[in-house]
């Protein structure tokens, strides 16, 4: 690989838990400002870019794989919005294949189509599936490719475990070239104690929380329209939300090798929060006058 | 932190599955999986056991898998592969065997096999990655899959001959001599009026194995048969005897009594087999007399090989040839109980005598343990012949690896086995002796 081009940073977190949207809402401020972006999306659902690029079909980088036929960029990449590239590793269908080699064979297949010397980037944005649960997913934070990752998590202990997992990954990883961790993107905030539940795992691990994103509607009708926030309501609070996320980002080179807890660490902070929410919401009044 | 291995004389599961198809005939194996695992085969194993198998070479049928199937699933490979395989190579069975790269994928292949029997293929499946064992394993998965496949696709109406033997425990290729041995102890059990079914070599094909379930008894000659044993057991109450050990020389007369206890057979057939087999050997014995004391035979030895076969020839060269067990090493990795017969057969046997014994398949571990106790021959595999000549003693390649000796028909079982391993040892033991100096 040549030098390296733009900045590289992977986005992870437990499925379902808002990374495709909040990736590409960052994306697309970046763009927004300016920025040449590309936002690659590891999952076999193909699904990383949709909102940038109106929900068009888009062939996947494995899609090429499979044919064997003689590729070039302008067949697996579209222009979304701002000028973002838009690319999808793909991968097998479920239950069958290793999607983990997938990612592995889609990175090599953009390395030698030279998609970075090639485009130019400010900005890289991987979009990696789920939990990091073998050595394949793990690809974007391996090998060098990305300097730095995100987490997204929501206050729930499913999201928060997977969080831990993924710091992990990357203590294990960063002290041999691999990413280090920029820090967490709390999504989906809607209890009151969720942010402090966050800033409370964050600096137990010895990290810290970049941004908070509300649970909002707009988000959702956004996607009913096939966009990003920053496209279809630029002026709406959760726009600048992201834009601040984008702003940090970019601005912000920080990064830590993460503590991840270990597993009765983890059982026992989960508990006594378990203790504190139910004070909380029963309305016993406690130091923790924040939240 | 465990230290590295050095020349492992243990393949993988992959390959001990392989090693059993290709010693049956009419068995097409189809290997599902990446292209190194077949060659790998080829450089590892058969060409290193005294010669080839039909498909123990490049021809074997391989779905040589790549990334694409990785990623995405090599079913639909493996599915073209058959069909190619079936079109091409004419067999009465196809057997599938999986390697490391597919298992991790999780390809389905039950469901490959059904699709292929389904076209009225007769197909068999075993799931044999590396990882999940060694040749040992491999030997024990692919016997499985026979016995419980095997029964749904092809239906026999043969009749079973009354009196049959089923012979377990010789792996083909893992034990250089396996043909002759099995051979022999075939003759063995025909002397006493039983039939024996080899399962394995020339002659023997999936009829051979049709008749498993209808056997008499079972009989197991090494560690690594008692597995097909209690699988028959369970499935069709078939009783076992187990004998540990290749029998060589005089061993083969304690099993021939014992099947003839228990499976109440005529003593004095066996008995006058018994005795005209024996007369020979000791004919032979009488032959060797005054060469052994002449270019001093009676000397320590070290043997490294298989369970097997370092029980039934270590057993011999101590009780009927008079030889000192001075280092045994076992490479087999068996289960600790083959520590039993190897004791009371063994080395227990010459009061006062010490031997050292090692389970190990490391290369430089056995040479470190044999160089110690000072042999005057070394019987192992190709891997100790450089041993052997740095040490300046005799040397006898047996074991696997063999790679410096071609062996067709050779066996050192049974009654006849004994009289070859006599030529072969009192040849080696003569060779650049003095004895040949005063002679000429
Ligand atoms: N802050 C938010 N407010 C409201 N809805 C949100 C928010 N973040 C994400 N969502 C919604 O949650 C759903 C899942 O989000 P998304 O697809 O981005 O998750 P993901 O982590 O990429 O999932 P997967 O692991 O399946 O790829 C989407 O319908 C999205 O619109
Ligand atoms: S767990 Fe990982 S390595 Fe295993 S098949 Fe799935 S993606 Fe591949
Ligand atoms: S260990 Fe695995 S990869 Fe190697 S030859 Fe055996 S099955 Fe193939
Ligand atoms: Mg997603």
């Amino acid at each position: 690989m040549s030098l390296k081009q733009g900045k590289h940073i992977a986005i992870y977190g437990k499925g379902g838990i808002g990374k495709s949207t909040t990736t590409s809402n960052i994306s697309a401020a970046l763009a927004d400002a300016g920025y040449r972006v590309i936002q690659i999306g590891c999952d076999p659902k193909s699904d990383s870019t949709t909102i940038l690029r109106g929900g068009n079909d888009l062939p996947t980088v494995l899609d090429t794989l499979r044919e064997q036929s003689k590729v070039r960029l302008e067949d697996i990449s579209a222009v979304g919005f701002g000028g973002v590239l838009c690319i999808e590793a793909g991968g097998p269908v479920p239950g069958v294949g290793c999607a983990g080699r997938g990612i592995n064979a889609a990175v090599e297949q953009l390395q030698e189509l030279h998609v970075f010397d090639e485009f130019k980037p400010d900005f890289v944005l991987y979009d990696v599936l789920g939990d990091v649960v073998c050595g394949g997913f793990a690809v974007p934070i391996r090998d060098g490719l990305a300097d730095r990752a995100f987490v997204v998590t929501s206050s729930d202990f499913m999201s928060i475990f997977a969080a831990n997992n993924l710091f992990k990954a990357v203590n294990k990883y960063a002290p041999s070239g691999g990413a280090r961790l920029g820090g967490i993107i709390a999504n989906s905030i809607l209890a009151a104690y969720a942010p402090a539940l966050i800033d409370d795992f964050a600096g137990k691990t010895g990290t810290h929380v970049i941004g908070y994103v509300p649970r909002s509607l707009v988000v959702a009708q956004s996607e009913l329209y096939g966009k990003t926030v920053i496209e279809a309501a630029p002026q709406s609070e959760q726009a600048q939300v992201y834009r601040n996320l984008a702003k940090y980002i970019d601005e912000n080179e920080e990064s830590v090798i993460p503590k991840p807890l270990n597993s009765p660490e983890l059982k026992k902070w989960a508990r006594e929060w378990g203790d504190r929410i139910f004070e909380v919401e029963t309305g016993v009044v406690h130091e923790m006058a924040s939240i | 932190m465990a230290h590295h291995l050095e020349a492992s004389r243990n393949s993988c599961a992959l390959h001990g599955a392989l090693q059993l198809f290709e010693a049956i005939d009419g068995v097409v194996p189809v290997i599902h999986s990446t292209s190194g695992c077949g060659v790998q085969h080829y450089l590892g194993v058969t060409r290193l056991s005294g010669g080839n198998d039909t498909f123990g070479s490049p021809p074997v049928s391989s779905s040589n898998i790549k990334q694409k199937h990785v990623v995405f699933g090599g079913g639909s490979r493996l599915r073209e592969q058959l069909k190619n395989t079936v079109k091409v190579v004419q067999g009465d069975l196809y057997a599938i065997v999986t390697g490391c790269s597919t298992e991790m994928v999780g390809d389905d292949i039950p469901a490959m096999a059904k699709e292929g029997r389904d076209q009225e293929w007769p197909v068999i499946y075993t799931n044999t990655p590396g990882f999940g064992g060694d040749v040992h394993h491999g030997y024990h998965l692919a016997v499985k899959a026979l016995i419980e496949q095997l029964p749904d696709i092809v239906k026999s109406q043969e009749k079973i001959p009354s009196g049959l033997i089923n012979i377990w425990g010789i792996i083909p290729n893992q034990d250089p001599f396996w043909r002759g041995n099995l051979q022999e102890v075939g003759r063995l059990l025909e002397g006493i009026g039983l039939v024996p079914n080899l399962l394995l070599g020339s002659g023997q094909n999936v009829a051979s194995w049709q008749r498993v379930p209808g056997a008499l008894l079972n009989l197991v000659i090494s560690p690594w048969g008692e597995f097909p044993a209690r699988l028959l057991e369970e499935r069709y109450a078939t009783p076992s005897i187990t004998f540990e050990g290749v029998p060589v020389g005089t061993a083969a007369s304690i099993l021939l009594r014992r099947l003839t206890e228990q499976l109440e057979l005529d003593p004095i057939r066996t008995e006058a087999f018994i005795t005209r087999e024996e007369l020979r050997l000791n004919q032979q014995f009488a032959r060797l007399v005054d060469t052994y004391y002449r270019a001093g035979f009676q000397r320590e030895f070290a043997l490294v090989g298989e369970s097997a076969q370092v029980i039934g020839i270590g057993e011999f060269l101590v009780k009927s040839f008079g030889l000192l067990p001075r280092t045994l090493v076992i490479t087999d990795n068996p289960s600790e109980s083959i520590r039993e017969a190897l004791d009371s057969r063994l080395t227990t046997i010459l009061p006062g005598y010490h031997t050292d014994v090692l389970f190990s398949e490391d290369k430089s571990e056995i040479a470190d343990v044999v160089r110690a106790g000072e042999p005057g021959i070394i019987l192992g595999s190709s891997l100790e012949h450089c041993l052997a000549l740095e040490l300046g003693v005799p040397f006898l390649a047996l074991s696997f690896p063999l790679f410096d000796r071609i062996v067709l028909e050779r066996a050192y079982a049974g009654y006849r086995g004994a009289a070859v391993l006599l030529e072969d040892l009192g040849s080696a033991m003569i060779a650049g002796s003095k004895y040949i100096n005063e002679a000429s």
